[in-house]
């Protein structure tokens, strides 16, 4: 926690810091609105921003708003919603298990998510492939996953869950086994199962319709005001047990209803895009070096932060490979392994 | 692991027994791999095919399908379980196998980009490239973890794991580049028997030869490693170039393992514990329970492997990946590593 130790310092002059990180906020919000514009402008015909903006504030051509609102902007939105909703996911497991290395790539909760949204889609499909009950009902099957998943890691690891080292080995080890159920499901199913969970293998945007886009934003935004609402505790919530109790707070409660919320947030995220690794991680953390220790701006940061990276990844795969459709998992792998591997050198101290 | 310290102390009639045990075994589970899957055959089937060919659909089975994945499966095991016990001396790490410290990832890495990228299509050219790809990986790795005067053992395997996901979407990404249909994808990345040609093997078994030659020669050394450095000096060891030794050993082994079926996880994990259970921390004993151990390990998961999802076939590398990641939790919790 050095990044933490200094900042505590700066915690009496309050004020001018609490404006200064609006201040971050209210840049990344004008980034992510830039990246987004971006994201929607570019594509196998490039638009100009500024049919693209027409479109979205509702003038411009017919021709324009085909493109720009039934193939593009669904796509766009749901990387927005998902990056953000695992980035504050990520934020809460960082901060109530004041592990920074913590997320929910490393703490199974990805594959958990994956395994439950493989098992309905096996369990839930007819002979001809099609799904016998609603698709709006996957997300809790990702839900459910991934709750079980983040509770294995945490009854397994016992009382070794307090050394940050350790926990992460229990998630991978979780990992390793949701993910090789997974690869056995997917080749149970028929080709459109094996299709739809092919977003599973390593996290993509594409081929992504409006009601996906709906049930993930009627699912994220609640979500995300509960967050908000409980972001008062949830600043005490990493100082240590003695003191928690001292100022009213069950912290065993409250850090398992916080577990909850970060699953839940992580699995109507990745329900649809898929396993999109490190966004959780790199976000929150950028979000606490650049607006401090104040909960609701750290939130809101992590939310902006991870939207900006997930929109930017699949920027980057559409520019790159554009035909091919490669996972935007990828960037995001590529960009976050050498970044978790800094904090990993960087922490040498706290040894597992 | 100290109630197995037997070290040094070679009981020979047991050991022997055991061996023979294990070669028993070894034999049945090759018979099994032979007979069971798909359709189930008898032994009489098995013998015709041998002595009188007629062209049956049971015969070419038998001869084109089973047959080769029944030599093949028994190498990789054998390669990779070998290579598990060397690393787990190396890295002083329990927790230490080509999977956790990402080498398996970085041969099927070299492999995809040789094949795909470049063009390589012969079997000692892949062979080659995948040792490569398991050498450069075995040194990153040791390099990253030897900064900041050595990590921690969990911290290694930390580095690794996170080397392996990286490599493992590079992997993806070229092959949904060069368009692979997403069920081979699946089975490459997860490391499968089945559909290997026999002259995989031929090609294979000669880096798995010269990688077992020179884990025979690094017995004593790897015996004298297993004490700290400084002890390991004054004994007379060579350091460096022991170190050096089990690097490219280890790489010859994974890396034919992973050109010949891809990478089959945790196989390298989980047959060293096996191994130092049955014959203690003896380097000799422990090589050659190992060589036995994954060949019976692997054939036998690739026997599951044909009945997890029956009809269809799971790759066998998601059924050792399941055992392995078991063996991880239990480890962990033991605090072994």
């Amino acid at each position: 926690m050095s990044a933490g130790s200094h900042l505590a310092k700066s915690d009496h002059v309050t004020r001018p810091r609490e404006t200064l990180a609006w201040g971050i906020v209210a840049v990344l919000a004008a980034l992510a609105v830039v990246i987004v514009i971006l994201g929607i402008a570019l594509g196998s015909t490039w638009l100009a921003p500024e049919k693209v903006v027409a479109v979205l504030l509702g003038s411009g051509e017919r021709k324009d708003q085909l493109i720009v609102l039934q193939l593009r902007t669904p796509r766009v939105a749901i990387a927005v919603l998902s990056g953000g909703a695992i980035a504050v996911a990520g934020y809460l497991l960082q901060k109530v298990t004041r592990n920074s290395l913590a997320s929910p790539g490393v703490l199974g909760v990805l594959d958990g998510a994956a395994l439950g949204v493989i098992i309905f889609l096996a369990v839930f499909s007819n002979e001809s492939n099609a799904l016998v009950i609603p698709i709006q009902w996957q997300p809790v099957a990702a839900l459910i996953g991934a709750v079980l998943a983040i509770a294995a890691v945490f009854i397994l690891s016992g009382n070794q869950a307090s050394s940050a080292i350790r926990l992460l080995m229990f998630g991978i080890a979780v990992a390793a086994v949701a993910k090789a159920a997974t690869m056995i499901l997917m080749l149970v199913g028929p080709i459109y199962r094996t299709t739809q969970a092919a977003r599973w293998i390593a996290g993509s945007v594409n081929e992504i319709n409006w009601t996906e886009v709906s049930i993930v934003f009627a699912s994220v935004v609640p979500l995300l005001l509960l967050v908000l609402a409980i972001s008062r505790h949830l600043r005490p919530a990493d100082l240590d047990e003695v003191s928690v109790r001292g100022i009213g707070l069950n912290l065993p409660v409250f850090r398992i209803f916080v577990f909850f919320l970060a699953a839940a947030l992580t699995a109507v995220a990745v329900c649809f895009v898929g396993a999109v690794g490190f966004v959780g991680l790199m976000a929150p953390h950028m979000a606490r070096m650049l607006v401090g220790r104040a909960v609701v701006p750290a939130v809101i940061a992590s939310f902006l932060l991870g939207a900006i990276m997930l929109t930017g990844a699949d920027l980057i795969v559409r520019a790159l490979f554009a035909p091919t459709e490669v996972p935007a998992g990828t960037v995001t792998a590529v960009v976050g392994t050498p970044y978790f591997l800094y904090l990993l050198m960087r922490k040498e101290k706290t040894s597992g | 692991m100290s109630s197995f310290a037997t070290a040094g102390t070679w009981k020979s009639a047991r050991d022997w027994r055991l061996y023979a045990g294990l070669a028993a075994a070894l034999c049945v589970a090759l018979l099994s791999s032979l007979l069971f899957g798909y359709r189930i055959y008898t032994p009489a089937d098995l013998w015709q095919a041998a002595t009188a060919f007629d062209g049956s659909e049971a015969h070419i089975v038998i001869r084109d399908h089973r047959l080769p994945r029944a030599i093949i499966a028994p190498i990789c095991g054998a390669a990779l379980g070998v290579a598990g016990v060397i690393m787990q001396t190396l890295a002083r790490n329990r927790i230490a196998s080509p999977d956790t410290l990402g080498v398996n990832a970085g041969a099927s890495l070299a492999v995809v980009a040789a094949s795909a990228l470049l063009g390589v299509d012969s079997i000692a050219g892949l062979s080659l490239a995948s040792a490569t790809g398991a050498l450069l990986t075995s040194l990153l790795v040791f390099a990253i973890a030897s900064t900041a005067g050595g990590l921690s053992p969990l911290r290694i395997v930390l580095v690794g794991v996170t080397i392996a996901g990286l490599f493992h979407a590079l992997v993806e990404v070229v092959l949904t580049v060069r368009e692979a249909e997403l069920d081979q994808l699946l089975f490459w990345l997860s490391g499968a028997f089945v559909d290997r040609p026999l002259v995989l093997a031929t090609g294979g078994s000669l880096f798995v030869a010269a990688g077992l030659l020179m884990a025979v020669f690094l017995v004593r050394p790897l015996d004298i490693m297993q004490t700290d450095d400084a002890t390991a000096r004054t004994l007379g060891a060579p350091l460096g170039l022991v170190r050096a030794g089990c690097i490219v050993c280890v790489s010859l082994l994974t890396g034919a393992a992973v050109a010949m079926a891809g990478p089959v996880a945790f196989v390298g994990l989980v047959v060293p514990h096996a191994a130092r259970r049955l014959v203690g921390l003896n380097h000799g004993a422990q090589i050659a329970a190992a060589a036995l151990c994954g060949a019976l390990y692997a054939t036998v998961a690739d026997v599951i492997a044909r009945f997890v999802i029956y009809p269809l076939e799971a790759p066998v590398g998601a059924v050792t990946a399941v055992v392995g990641g078991v063996l991880l939790i239990v480890l962990l919790r033991r605090r072994a590593a």
